[in-house]
């Protein structure tokens, strides 16, 4: 297996891995080879490699029809480019007719994006996807769960987005916690005052903000929901009967993402009082990573105070 | 021989046509000029060119077809009846409620379809990429394509042309149906997009310009398609909307309209009798 570090690298390696045993696993690109670090994929496998230039639409109806022949093409670009660019393509064209096509976002929030500013950093993308029906959404939390959702990724039938990052996002896991799918997974269990569910390349704020919490005498149970869509509706519910208090942590924004998913889950089979950190509906700008998630309110700091805040209710 | 190979394809054509407006007529909606103009090509693609397998729609070998303007579906549909992929008393139930046959092509739910299509710019790109599979898979199969002169307005299309020209995709061929109207208007009241076979060149195609309603010119043009290597190929095709129809033809009233009772027996009598 290939050397690699951050949640791009993690892509391309699950990609080689894939494409040795199974020749139906293309790469498209727009003009995203070199973002995505798929050099090497290109370079080994240069007959299946498709390059569409700075053009997502085409990139994503390219994959369309290479799927429409039995093929399993992987899109790798810019998150908010594959589902705000090439929107309809991935909703009528992927999603309607259920192509096995696997949509490889990066630069997922605010994380993601950061130096770059706002039309690099994507807090939408999750939520645009997550209304479409078929599309299979997952959210790992480093590269080592990266690696294993993409394999995971190819194992199920139909389309996929898979929520990658920029490299700059911090190993939570050990490399040998396989990513499964579709399933919770009990990261921190301290105790059941409140739950904190997370998503994504912040888990490590997460993980303090609930050793934090424990320190302070309140004892929580973190949650990686790494499979949005479908979410584990069972797993999630038997939680929230547990602790009766939720709080949300993701790098989007807080409206149609992790939030929206917990709070559906909670109304339908668990109404529990929540707060939501995350982008609060608004646009970030430009900024060192860790910087910028702790100015749009997504330190640890902020995990705690909105925990406290809900058990003191 | 040519002849009544030509004469053949003509008479299919006019029976399709017919179809299509007792069809449209039946179900009470539809766009029945934007199928007359397609419908001769159409009909050289399914009853002369194309390498298919009614009883076997998946074969894996087959030439493929996306009709990217979506909206003139009623032409298919009856292409693929004719052709035994389903049976014609599916037409009644067209855009109604449990049918098959939805009001824009949807891969899942009606046989011998290739690809969903409808709304427009998209079906170029979705040609390329099977064009590259079949390619990448060493498969001698020809995806076609019709789209909408008025759809070449979508910046998808010329995306997927610099595409396909990069790939040398010369078991692609496009055809553009251009009867100078769209929904709004005429194309040129609509936007600048003439002139229309002078873009292909420009974009490294291998492009011929032809009489839409031509059998001979619509079969020859494919002929040479096929006899060119390295480009992707594009055949413009000059047209009429509502062709065949006296009171249809070139009148944009038509794009979405149902013909009433005696416009259906004026039809009758036009393309030749009722077939029925």
């Amino acid at each position: 297996m290939m050397k690699y570090s951050g949640s791009r690298e993690a892509f391309t390696a699950a990609l080689l891995d894939i494409a040795e045993k199974d020749d139906r696993a293309m790469l498209v690109s727009a003009d995203s080879l070199k973002a995505m670090r798929a050099t090497k994929f290109a370079e080994q496998y240069p007959d299946r490699y498709v390059e569409c230039g700075i053009s997502e639409q085409d990139a994503v109806l390219v994959a369309s029809g290479l799927a429409s022949c039995g093929l399993v093409p992987f899109v790798g670009t810019y998150g908010g480019f594959i589902t705000m660019r090439a929107c309809e393509q991935m909703r009528t064209y992927c999603a309607y007719p259920n192509m096995n096509v696997k949509l490889i976002g990066i630069n997922g929030g605010l994380l993601g994006g950061e130096r770059e500013g706002v039309t690099h950093q994507f807090i939408e993308d999750l939520g645009i996807v997550r209304t479409i029906p078929n599309i299979t959404v997952l959210t790992p939390a480093d590269q080592y769960q990266v690696y294993g959702a993409v394999k995971a990724a190819m194992e199920i039938d139909g389309p996929v987005y898979v929520r990658c990052a920029s490299g700059r996002e911090p190993v939570v896991y050990d490399e040998s916690v396989p990513f499964t799918f579709g399933k919770i997974r009990v990261l921190k269990n301290y105790g059941d005052d409140v739950a904190i569910f997370a998503a994504g390349y912040l888990m490590n704020r997460a993980v303090q903000a609930a050793e934090d919490l424990k320190a302070q005498g309140i004892s929580a149970t973190l949650v990686d929901v790494s499979t949005l869509k479908p979410i584990d509706e069972q797993g999630v519910a038997e939680v929230l009967a547990r602790c009766k208090r939720a709080v949300t942590v993701e790098d989007h924004n807080v409206i149609g993402g992790l939030g929206s998913a917990i709070a559906e889950t909670a109304a339908k089979l668990c109404p529990t009082p929540m707060a939501f950190i995350g982008v609060q509906d608004r646009f970030a700008e430009s900024g060192a990573a860790d910087a910028l998630l702790d100015a749009y309110g997504m330190s640890a700091n902020a995990i705690v105070k909105a925990a406290k805040e809900l058990c003191s209710r | 021989m040519e002849n009544a190979r030509t004469e053949r394809l003509q008479k299919i054509a006019n029976q399709m046509r017919l179809e299509v407006v007792r069809m449209v007529h039946n179900a009470g909606d539809g766009h029945p000029g934007p199928c007359m103009s397609a419908m001769d090509i159409l009909t050289c693609l399914y009853f002369d060119q194309m390498n298919i397998r009614p009883e076997d729609p998946k074969w894996p070998d087959r030439d493929r077809f996306i009709l990217s303007k979506g909206h003139a579906c009623p032409a298919l549909y009856t292409a693929l009846a004719y052709k035994g992929y389903f049976s014609k008393a599916e037409f009644d139930g067209l855009r109604s409620l449990g049918s098959i046959l939805q009001g824009h092509p949807t891969l899942q739910k009606t046989p011998g379809l290739d690809m969903t299509s409808g709304s427009l710019g998209n079906g170029l790109g979705i040609a390329t990429g099977m064009a590259i599979a079949g390619k990448y898979c060493k498969q001698d199969y020809y995806t076609y394509v019709i789209m909408g002169d008025g759809e070449l307005q979508e910046g998808s299309v010329w995306e997927a042309a610099m595409c396909a020209k990069k790939n040398s995709l010369d078991h692609l061929i496009a055809f553009i149906d251009h009867n100078n109207w769209q929904s709004g208007g005429s194309v040129t009241e609509c936007s600048g997009l003439l002139p229309v076979r002078e873009k292909w060149e420009a974009f490294g195609w291998f492009t011929q310009e032809i009489d839409g309603h031509n059998i001979d010119e619509i079969l020859g043009a494919i002929e040479a398609a096929k006899a060119q290597k390295g480009q992707p190929a594009a055949i413009v095709a000059r047209t009429v909307k509502g062709k065949g129809l006296d009171y249809m033809e070139d009148d944009n009233s038509w794009h979405k309209r149902v013909p009433d009772d005696a416009q259906l027996e004026r039809a009758i009598e036009l393309l030749g009798g009722d077939q029925k």
